[in-house]
């Protein structure tokens, strides 16, 4: 709205020519970063006494770690405030009508929701497992990744002409291949796994978050270099008229993020709960996709990759069916935990971590 | 009333489930009315039924998988036939009542029967007689498809509550009730005077556990060979695997020799199969036999005291469930069979010792006998054959007092039903979290019958094919204190089967996974059982391939602690697995080492460990260093004092304290006391 406002005001009225700012996409982030982090920094503390007057607070859920019960009695939900936090600054400072803006948002909405119900449900039953059914779940998750794919093919899509099935990989200057076919089932399942994998590493006190504003902060450079005809040229990408407008939506979003962690840093006062994990997997996904970044996750996104590897390969390999543990423990930050590092620590070292898998991913933008 | 004009019976594959249609059906015969029946080819009904001089029709029909399988396609198959046979039977018979008596046989025609219904091309009746105490999945099915459900043990009404009916067992013939002087003419073979006369029988064919028990018995039974007279039906089983008669006799050749045979000879006897068995029912004092609802509810029938041995692992329990039910009315007493190593492998067994023991102490005792025969006698429905006809022509007539479909009334007790096996573990967590000290079984259990039930049960699953389940066997073992299981658990514990490549290539390693050999040893411990075979058993266990098994193989042994007699191998092998690169395995063996360690082998180990990586190392060292300390195995203290402040006391971990969570609690904990204070007059 701010952004619509100021390009009817500066070319027609004198006073307001310093509104010619909102023609830059650097300035609009700032004021969607300084926008989103003052917004939750004020209503976060409103919402953690709501949620508490509620009785909408985390339940008890036995996953072995003793802590884990200090912290029953915690509101969840955090996550509505980022994703609504996030919306609100992009309504004010976003061009509305940018296609991959709206993909992402919509990305942020669907799985934010999905989250919600979720966490909803969990508090209604009085029980940590007592939330949506797995399948449910991933049957609205599978609903949204074929919408995307089907969107990408289409003639709505945004994406220049010729390049939607295009797969990139890092260091790697020539896509891998061009063919829908082949693209977009990789689409499909790549939006079904991210959209899941932050809710993995959801597991300790700012843990999440950190991570998730690397990633996403990654990701909108990454939409701001290819949305510049000059820049892309230099490093040699496809130039995508129009993602700069991501890079307003990742300044948003780390804004909220920071905001948020303010209050989930430990011992925290609110969790982000599957809401916000859903929603930062599910903008996550869309981000790369519309970037055509899917394969950069596995660095950039590294550190949800092992939490969510190690999980699974514990859960479904190891305990349902070998019948023994393949770690000491899964995923990855119990298994710091359990070998004697204070929650605290290991989350700091997984924001070390975090941050140097962004470095690294950061680099791939010149090393191809 | 009307009389019914076409019958259909329906059931079969065994004679457990023909006779009881034939009883009902010649109970239902008025002379006009027209039979026919509805088998499988090739099961013991196309024996049978005609010899009766009944028409017969055959329909395709498999047993029922019970689980998700590929199993379940040629059963789904033979039933879709099946269904398509009995459309065309019913069709052209056009039946007025059709009467099922389980097994899959009559599942087709029920089911047929019920599509017809729903189209309204039949106006046939569906009655299904359940004979056993737990209804067979099929069974249960078909009971939504079913006008009633007769049932023989009033604890089957809870799985029928919609239109069950309890009605008895349909004996098919009256077994006469011979005298005894005149029973003991007609037996082919003498039967000294003032002897008790024990009849033991496994079933017709007969069951090669209570066979092989009995033979080993007669060895205890010797001293009391005057006052006994023990007949053995050893049964018609010849096959490859077991020829009944024949391992029966050379099992006595092979365990008596010399003047013992001839003592033996003196009061057992054994044949293959007693062609008359209401004359040595007339002559018996007890009765051993397995629990299948005809045999049960003939000895009821003869009004004969029995101890009874049911065979586990059947569809539901329903051996046991029969036997429990028949003694909870008082008329029978449970030998269990045991899951115990035979051979080296698990295996279903009966120690002849056990048997022995039930025999002297029940055949012995007057009393005791007495008791048992008069409620034996009450135990069986004696009018369960008039009370079946006449719901099925009430309800033929449309005359019952209940709406169709609800219950009769004065269907007698409903049982609370028994917890299975999960949340039967549920329940045994839940009381050890809240009280480990104070945890006991029989608590928590009640009925010590019950106890034993259970523990049986659960030790029928350590030979599952499936290894959750034989995981949830064992849980439930230590749980449930099972001492007398310990060996059967050591045998799993050392099975050595390798398991498939694919698995472990992943980092499997034996059929017997690691969550299985973990929680044996924990079970071990729970039941606090120690002997040679378990001691040998946790020593192999301390070098397991698995982690987990090697760290509570070394909980196991601070637990037994001084009671190990070869503590010095567990030294050792403690000091080796302090070395080991896994936390959990490390730091519970220098835990281990302050309970069973000395100044010689423990202290030095220990006191290496001051500058190692991980605090969680020099932790448990340093609480193995206190231990050998509060044992007082260290003479030195002085030096250990100086010794021990060189330790690294960094840490990089720590409890958070919540001080408003403490104050919370204290809070809380203040206020029961005073509740409870107020509450006292």
């Amino acid at each position: 709205m701010i952004y619509l406002l100021g390009k009817y005001l500066h070319p027609n009225f004198e006073p307001f020519s310093f509104l010619r700012l909102v023609e830059y996409i650097s300035a609009r982030a700032i004021g969607a970063a300084l926008t989103a982090i003052i917004l939750t920094l004020a209503l976060t503390p409103l919402v953690i006494r709501y949620l508490h007057r509620r009785g909408m607070v985390d339940q008890w859920r036995n996953t072995g770690v003793s802590s884990a019960f200090d912290k029953a009695g915690t509101p969840a939900m955090g996550g509505a405030i980022v994703a609504g936090c996030v919306l609100v600054s992009c309504l004010l400072w976003c061009n509305m009508s940018n296609l991959y803006l709206l993909a992402v948002l919509a990305g942020m909405v669907w799985f934010g929701g999905i989250g919600l119900v979720d966490d909803i449900a969990k508090t209604k039953a009085r029980s940590g497992d007592g939330g949506m059914s797995e399948t449910k779940k991933l049957l609205l998750q599978a609903t949204f990744a074929a919408g995307l794919a089907l969107f990408l093919a289409s003639p709505w899509s945004p994406l220049p002409a010729g390049h939607a099935g295009a797969f990139y990989v890092p260091f790697v200057k020539a896509p891998l291949f061009a063919s829908l076919w082949l693209y977009l089932p990789i689409v499909f399942f790549f939006v079904v796994v991210v959209g899941n994998a932050v809710n993995i590493a959801d597991g300790m006190d700012g843990l999440a978050i950190v991570p998730s504003v690397f990633a996403i902060g990654v990701l909108g450079f990454f939409g701001y270099l290819l949305g510049n005809a000059i820049w892309a040229r230099y490093l040699n990408y496809p130039f995508y008229p129009g993602t700069g407008e991501l890079a307003v939506f990742a300044s948003a979003f780390a804004g909220a993020g920071i905001g948020f962690l303010w209050f989930n840093a430990y011992p925290a006062q609110i969790f982000m709960g599957d809401t916000g994990s859903m929603a930062i997997g599910g903008s996550i996904a869309v981000l790369s996709v519309m970037l055509k970044q899917e394969a950069l996750f596995l660095i950039l996104g590294g550190l949800f990759v092992a939490e969510a590897a190690t999980s699974q390969i514990q859960d479904k390999i190891g305990i349902r069916w070998l019948g023994r543990r393949i770690f000491m423990r899964a995923p990855l930050h119990h298994a710091m935990q359990h070998n004697g590092l204070a929650e605290t620590k290991v989350v700091i070292r997984l924001w070390i971590v975090s941050g140097i898998l962004a470095l690294a991913a950061l680099a791939t933008l010149k090393l191809r | 009333m009307q009389e019914i004009r076409r019958i259909l019976l329906t059931g079969g594959g065994t004679a457990g489930h023909v006779n009881p249609a034939l009883a009902i059906g010649s109970a239902l015969d008025s002379g006009k009315t027209r039979f026919l029946f509805v088998g499988v080819r090739g099961r013991i009904e196309e024996q049978v039924v005609p010899r009766e001089g009944m028409p017969i029709k055959y329909v395709r029909a498999s047993g029922f998988p019970g689980t998700l399988s590929p199993a379940l396609l040629p059963f789904l198959a033979n039933l879709s036939i099946g269904i398509l046979q009995s459309l065309w039977i019913l069709y052209r018979f056009r039946p007025d009542v059709i009467v099922g008596t389980g097994g899959y046989v009559s599942a087709p025609i029920v089911m047929a029967a019920a599509v017809l219904r729903k189209l309204r091309l039949s106006h046939a009746r569906v009655f299904i007689h359940e004979q056993n105490a737990v209804p067979g999945k099929l069974n249960q099915l078909m009971g939504r498809f079913a006008d009633r459900i007769l049932v023989t043990f009033p604890e089957t009404l809870s799985f029928f509550p919609a239109n069950g009916a309890l009605a008895g067992y349909p004996l098919r013939r009256r077994i006469a009730a011979v005298g005894r002087e005149e029973a003991l003419k007609k037996i082919d073979f003498p039967i000294p005077e003032h002897r008790k006369v024990v009849l033991v029988f496994g079933g017709s064919q007969g069951s090669r556990t209570i066979n092989r028990a009995l033979v080993d018995a007669l060895r205890h039974l010797l001293p009391f060979r005057d006052r006994l007279f023990i007949v053995h039906g050893t049964g018609l089983m010849k096959s490859r695997q077991y020829d009944a008669s024949a391992d029966t006799e050379a099992r006595v050749r092979r365990l008596y020799e010399g003047e013992e045979l001839g003592q033996i000879e003196s009061f057992y006897l054994h044949r293959p199969y007693f062609y008359n068995i209401e004359n040595l029912y007339a002559v018996s004092d007890l009765v051993i036999a397995r629990a299948g609802a005809g045999s049960l509810n003939e000895i009821s029938a003869m009004g004969l005291p029995a101890l009874i041995i049911p065979k586990s692992n059947l569809p539901g329990n329903h051996q046991v469930m029969n036997a429990r039910s028949m003694e909870r009315a008082g008329g029978a007493e449970i030998l269990y069979e045991q899951i115990a190593p035979v051979d080296g492998r698990l295996d279903e067994w009966l120690d002849g010792k056990a048997l022995a023991e039930a025999i002297a102490s029940l055949a012995l005792d007057d009393d005791r006998l007495e008791r048992l025969r008069h409620r034996s006698r009450e135990f069986l429905n004696r009018d369960a054959l008039g009370r079946i006809a006449r719901i099925i022509r009430a309800e033929d007539a449309g005359e019952t007092e209940a709406a169709p479909g609800a219950p009769l009334p004065g269907t007698g007790p409903e049982e609370e039903r028994l917890p299975g096996n999960r949340a039967l573990l549920l329940l045994l967590e839940k009381a050890e979290r809240s009280h480990p000290h104070l945890y006991n079984p029989e608590t928590v259990v009640g009925r010590p019958q019950d106890l034993e039930f259970y523990r049986n049960r659960a030790s029928a699953l350590l030979i599952h094919p499936s290894w959750p389940e034989r995981n949830l066997g064992v849980k439930l073992l230590g749980l449930l204190h099972a001492r007398e299981k310990a060996p059967a658990l050591v045998t799993l514990l050392r099975e050595r089967k390798q398991a498939s490549l694919l698995k472990r290539c992943l980092g499997g390693d034996f059929e017997q996974v690691g969550f299985i050999r973990r929680n044996i040893v924990t079970a071990l411990v729970r039941m606090d059982a120690l002997d040679e075979g378990i001691e040998a058993a946790l020593l192999e266990a301390l070098g397991d391939p698995y982690y987990e098994v090697q760290a509570e193989a070394a909980r196991a042994a601070a637990h037994f602690g001084s009671r190990l007699p070869s503590r010095e191998r567990f030294v050792c092998a403690l000091l080796e697995n302090l070395k080991d690169r896994n936390l959990d395995v490390s730091t519970a063996a220098a835990e281990a080492l302050g309970v069973i360690g000395g100044e010689r082998d423990a202290l030095p180990a220990l006191l290496k460990l001051w500058d190692t990586r991980f605090w969680k190392m020099r932790a448990a060292a340093l609480r193995g260093l206190y231990l050998l300390v509060e044992r007082g195995e260290v003479s030195d203290p002085k030096a250990l004092e100086t010794e021990i402040p060189r330790f690294i006391l960094t840490s990089t971990d720590f409890r958070p304290h919540f001080e408003i969570k403490s104050t919370y609690r204290r809070l809380m904990e203040s206020l029961s006391r005073t509740k409870e204070k107020g509450l006292r007059p």
